[in-house]
């Protein structure tokens, strides 16, 4: 109906090569960029500022840690201290009177290089030994910046982030934050589209199926998964930036702890490993779901009467969180992306069925 | 489809979740205080019994009527030590028109600084936030209404000279969780030290502090005169346990407002005997306003959380918190009757208390646009085995150097902040 | 520096350590059975304290019966946990298990607290707070007596592994294909080493309890484990008491000595350094088996 396909039936290569084959996908991409464009006239400022903005920021996180996790099959359980580095390296030279638009991309070196550290240290090992260098990656990175007053801004431990100027225009009030932070997601978004079509993407491939067997089909995996490794630590640095000037505006050292880590874990495995599009439905779901649980819980409490003990309430959203991932991993292991993708292979010939092959 | 089901529903109780604020929003005659705490994560000691106090206590004064003809609507929700989830609760409340909001939570409070002097709302940074946020020429919404940890700690140094008489050539050992909360007293300390002669060692310990058996043995070596420990929730039964497991001296030992009844049950409430705290207001359920509480909210059935919290230590700075901020909207009527209802409109009131006690609760407390810390003031109290005995009255002291650190840092704020 | 106070540190670093292998050990029964690394390990030994208290507390047993009732408890939870999560991602890439492992950890995070109540629980064991001095040196009753319980615990593990239950577990261990063939119940093996694993987790979490109090944060011991674990060789039990020791030291001592230099508190990152020094020098860790990977 929506498609009006009866199967993909290409009969050039380009088109098979295409991002999007299909005209109905290309116009839903087209009206979501539209959407997106247009989003501060469509809705409430408090949505804009508090949802779109953080979601469009967590989403490109996770699209940067997607790449190396679903892209090139590493784990990485310390991004949060990737994208500290980041925010931190940026504010600090933007106070130092850099633009922004430099700071940026010095936030993302820095923190390309330091990710590169620990890649490199990890590399010799996989799996589970990988997990834990990451891990240990993310403690000593917290301990570094709580340690040092001059990373962290002193007694008081927050950096306020100056006004600065993008492009010519000035990052304040609720529209430029988004547009900045939009700009980027677009970028980042575009380059993981296209990663697939490229020959990096198909050597990551090779290496996230078997590192062994893609060695000896010619793909030097080292040096893949160290760029990799690089790539995946610039965007989280780049990110970061973009965090610390569009939404905190301070930033003070527990805003990247383990927890955020896990948090963008959680998103790229219940969104999906691999998917572009998962890494935007598991930012939202982990990023909202607490968020509308909670307030759920309180209209229950105060408008039906459900006597709930606070307690038993403020740990609901952990609970289901975690139940989350739990419950994605056990029945729909690729995630948010793959239940999309079924009911869009439904629809895909809907209603000839039997015209699926 | 059970799974897509299971999406229906959710996507459906999303929705109906952002239903009741529109609904509420429409009612007039209605002053909103939003209260997003952390009951989850890294608060959960205190944030229980505190918001059950402020809610009682919102609960009497609009039984009683509310102020003015105007009923105080609290909105409390869990934002869970988590940024994005405050800032969210933050924008919620700006939108709904709240004038205040008090999220108890030093992360939150200093991420929501540049916002809340932006939006004009005024934050409530009570025991938490930036101690600097005391001088209220810098940040003019931003309200600790409290003793700040500077305070704190140069009360417990008066103390301990009022008990010594001199200080001179003592040692005081400083025992802290290693996160900027727990350093944040050592400059105030270090020029203490020198001014009165002490000598101050100092013990961080990694968060949240739930092993410390490698601190406390080296206190004891350091054979100190003064004990002072610093953290909160975990942090603070660990050390009270590893205190009397090394066989320090719990009379020289002594706390922030950080530490409560429950805390001692934790430990053991016999061995803790002798236990000193900061106390910013009264504890227990003598005074006046409590017992009010108790006749008019609790016994109906109307108290927000169970009887026996009421009357604890956190459940009575819930209450003196919530009576400060009620009577800065008792002062806005009086200024400015008729005035639309804006956080503006609160932050003269709150800036133009003047002595009060809250019935007996508190130190007779003044705010002024310079000092939002409300004079600094607190009691030493002592645990006896059931409950905290004060030591002393309520007082002030060293009030020179922090206001000496107050500026310097406020100065600063104002200088590179925007 | 004075050499006491480095022995004392010492001395209660190594019991400490040994309170720390405990929890270590079920992560390397786990793996050692199924290759998996559980990354719920500390959660479940924060379920065990919960669980003793509750059963102390709630239900007024006395504190003797309480804790064997969580034991069972927690073996029979351990057991269908495998059952229910563990082996539906049979085959599943590594990645996977250890997502699904940390979000049990943070599911009972959430249950547990926001069933029982997020204040500090008090878990009486009968160990006696008094202070306890050989000549000057402290001795810390509750490490001390946590640690010896611990040590007893992993040495009646090593013990196990020797028995036919045991020899079982490790055929898994080597080749499940290959025990599968001559007999062995598979699955049953695993889910063994689970409930075990738990009982381990239960023991640390009550002893842990004793020392600091029952909340959320007993289910930070799970990174101190990981290094134990990490240096001990992940599929080594005897690793996991060297390992444990000298963590437990090498925390003791960064406290005592590198705070002082360093002005804050090293202790938690020594856990970090110590996993990645040991992924760059010898990442199958002291005792560990260097794994051969085949195409």
């Amino acid at each position: 109906m929506f498609y009006r396909r009866a199967g993909i039936r290409h009969t050039r290569y380009q088109d098979e090569r295409q991002i999007w084959p299909l005209p109905f996908d290309r116009r839903l991409a087209l009206l979501i960029f539209l959407l997106a464009i247009f989003a501060p006239l469509l809705i409430d400022r408090l949505y804009l500022v508090s949802y779109l903005l953080p979601w469009v920021i967590w989403s490109t996180a996770a699209l940067g840690l997607n790449f190396l996790m679903g892209g090139a099959g590493q784990i990485h359980l310390g991004y949060g201290a990737v994208i500290a580095i980041g925010a931190y390296a940026s504010v600090h030279m933007v106070r130092a009177g850099l633009p922004f638009e430099l700071a940026m991309i010095g936030g993302g070196l820095l923190s390309a290089a330091v990710g590169m550290i620990f890649g490199a240290t990890a590399l010799r090992v996989k799996g589970l030994y990988l997990a834990m260098a990451t891990l240990a990656m993310q403690y000593i990175v917290d301990f570094v910046i709580i340690q040092f007053p001059a990373i962290s801004g002193g007694t008081q431990a927050t950096l306020q982030v100056p006004r600065v100027s993008f492009l010519g225009v000035e990052v304040t009030g609720d529209l430029a934050p988004y547009y900045v932070a939009l700009l980027i997601c677009l970028l980042v978004t575009l380059f993981m589209l296209n990663l697939r079509r490229s020959s990096f993407g198909r050597a990551l491939a090779a290496v996230r199926e078997k590192d062994y067997a893609a060695a000896v089909i010619g793909v030097n995996t080292f040096r893949y998964k160290l760029l990799a490794f690089w790539v995946s630590s610039f965007i989280g640095g780049v990110v970061g930036s973009v965090l610390a000037v569009c939404y905190y505006r301070a930033i003070s050292p527990d805003q990247f702890h383990l927890d955020l880590s896990i948090q963008l874990v959680a998103m790229v495995i219940v969104g999906g490993l691999g998917s572009v599009l998962g890494s935007f439905f598991g930012a939202a779901l982990i990023l909202f779901a607490p968020i509308l649980l909670n307030q759920f819980f309180g209209f229950a409490a105060s408008e039906l009467g459900m006597t709930i003990s606070t307690d038993l309430r403020s740990h609901v959203p952990l609970m289901l969180y975690g139940a989350m991932i739990v419950g994605f991993l056990l029945w729909e292991p690729l995630g948010l992306a793959k239940i999309y993708a079924n009911l869009r292979n439904y629809f895909l010939v809907w209603p000839f069925r039997h015209a699926r092959q | 489809m059970k799974r897509r089901e299971f999406l229906t529903a959710t996507a459906a109780a999303a929705v109906l979740s952002q239903m009741p604020i529109r609904i509420a929003a429409a009612q007039d005659k209605v002053i909103r205080f939003s209260m997003p705490q952390d009951f989850t994560k890294v608060y959960t000691f205190v944030t229980a019994e505190y918001s059950q106090g402020q809610r009682d206590y919102l609960t009497l004064v609009n039984l009683q009527g509310g102020i003015n003809g105007h009923q105080i609507v609290a909105d409390v929700s869990d934002h869970g030590n988590d940024l994005p989830r405050a800032i969210e609760a933050y924008e919620r409340a700006k939108s709904e028109g709240a004038v205040l909001i008090d999220p108890l939570s030093t992360p939150v409070a200093r991420a929501l600084v540049p916002r809340a002097l932006e939006d004009k709302i005024n934050l409530i940074t009570a025991f938490s936030g930036r101690s600097d946020a005391a001088d209220g020429t810098a940040f003019p919404y931003v309200l600790p209404l409290s003793p700040n940890y500077w305070t704190q700690a140069a009360l417990l140094i008066d103390f301990f000279r009022q008990k010594d008489g001199d200080l001179n050539g003592k040692k005081i050992c400083y025992v802290h969780i290693d996160t900027p909360f727990g350093k944040e007293p050592l400059p105030i300390l270090q020029k203490l030290a020198e001014q009165q002669g002490f000598e101050l060692v100092t013990f961080p310990y990694t968060p949240p502090g739930n092993d410390q058996s490698a601190i406390w043995p080296q206190v004891r070596r350091a054979r100190p005169d003064w004990v002072m420990f610093w953290g909160a929730g975990v942090g603070q039964t660990t050390a009270l346990t590893e205190a009397i497991r090394n066989g320090l001296d719990m009379s020289r030992l002594s706390s922030s407002v950080w530490i409560s009844e429950s805390d001692m049950e934790v430990v053991g409430a016999e061995q803790c005997t002798g236990v000193l705290k900061v106390e910013p207001c009264v504890s227990g359920r003598e005074p006046e306003l409590i017992q009010e509480i108790l006749k008019e909210v609790v016994e109906p059935d109307k108290g927000a959380g169970p009887e026996d919290k009421v009357g604890t230590a956190y459940y009575n700075y819930g209450v003196m918190l919530a009576a400060i901020m009620v009577e800065g909207v008792r002062k806005a009527f009086e200024k400015d009757p008729d005035g639309p209802i804006s956080g503006e409109w609160l932050n003269a009131g709150l800036r133009s208390i003047s002595d009060f006690t809250a019935e007996g609760l508190i130190p007779a407390t003044t705010i002024t646009p310079e000092d939002h810390q409300g004079g600094g003031q607190g009691r030493i109290a002592h645990w006896d085995g059931a409950k905290f005995v004060p030591d002393t009255d309520f007082f002030s002291a060293n009030q020179d150097v922090v206001w000496e650190e107050v500026r310097k840092y406020s100065e600063e704020f104002k200088k590179t902040g925007k | 520096m004075d050499m006491l106070l480095l022995a004392e540190l010492a001395i209660n670093g190594v019991f400490i350590g040994l309170m720390y292998a405990l929890v270590a050990a079920g992560i390397v029964l786990i793996y050692k059975t199924s290759g998996i690394a559980n990354l719920a390990q500390g959660a479940l030994a924060m379920m065990g304290g919960y669980l003793a208290w509750a059963f102390s507390a709630l239900t007024g047993f006395p504190i003797w019966i309480a804790i064997p009732l969580a034991l069972v408890a927690m073996f029979l939870i351990g057991t269908l946990l495998e059952r229910f999560a563990l082996r539906r991602m049979v085959g599943q890439p590594i990645i996977m298990v250890i997502m699904l492992t940390l979000g049990l950890e943070i599911m009972l995070r959430g249950v547990l607290p926001g069933f029982f109540g997020s204040a500090v629980k008090r878990l009486d064991i009968g160990i006696p707070p008094t202070p306890f001095f050989i000549g000057d040196i402290f001795l810390n009753k509750a490490t001390l007596i946590g640690g010896s319980v611990s040590l007893l615990l992993i040495l009646v593990a090593i013990y196990f592994f020797n028995s036919r239950l045991g020899i079982i577990m490790r055929a898994v261990s080597d080749d499940q294909s290959a025990a599968w063939s001559v007999g062995i119940k598979v699955e049953r093996a695993i889910a063994i080493a689970w409930g075990l694993s738990a009982v381990m987790a239960t023991a640390a979490g009550v002893l842990w309890g004793a020392t600091q109090g029952v909340d959320w944060s007993l289910s930070l011991l799970l990174i101190k484990a990981l290094a134990i674990a990490i240096l001990g060789g992940l599929d080594s039990l005897p690793g996991v008491l060297i390992a444990g020791v000298i963590v437990g030291l090498a925390e003791s001592l960064a406290t005592g000595v590198l705070d002082p230099i360093v002005g804050g508190g090293t202790r938690d990152v020594v856990a970090s350094v110590i996993i990645v020094l040991t992924l760059l020098l010898r990442p199958h860790g002291l005792f560990g088996r260097e794994h051969i990977e085949r195409v």
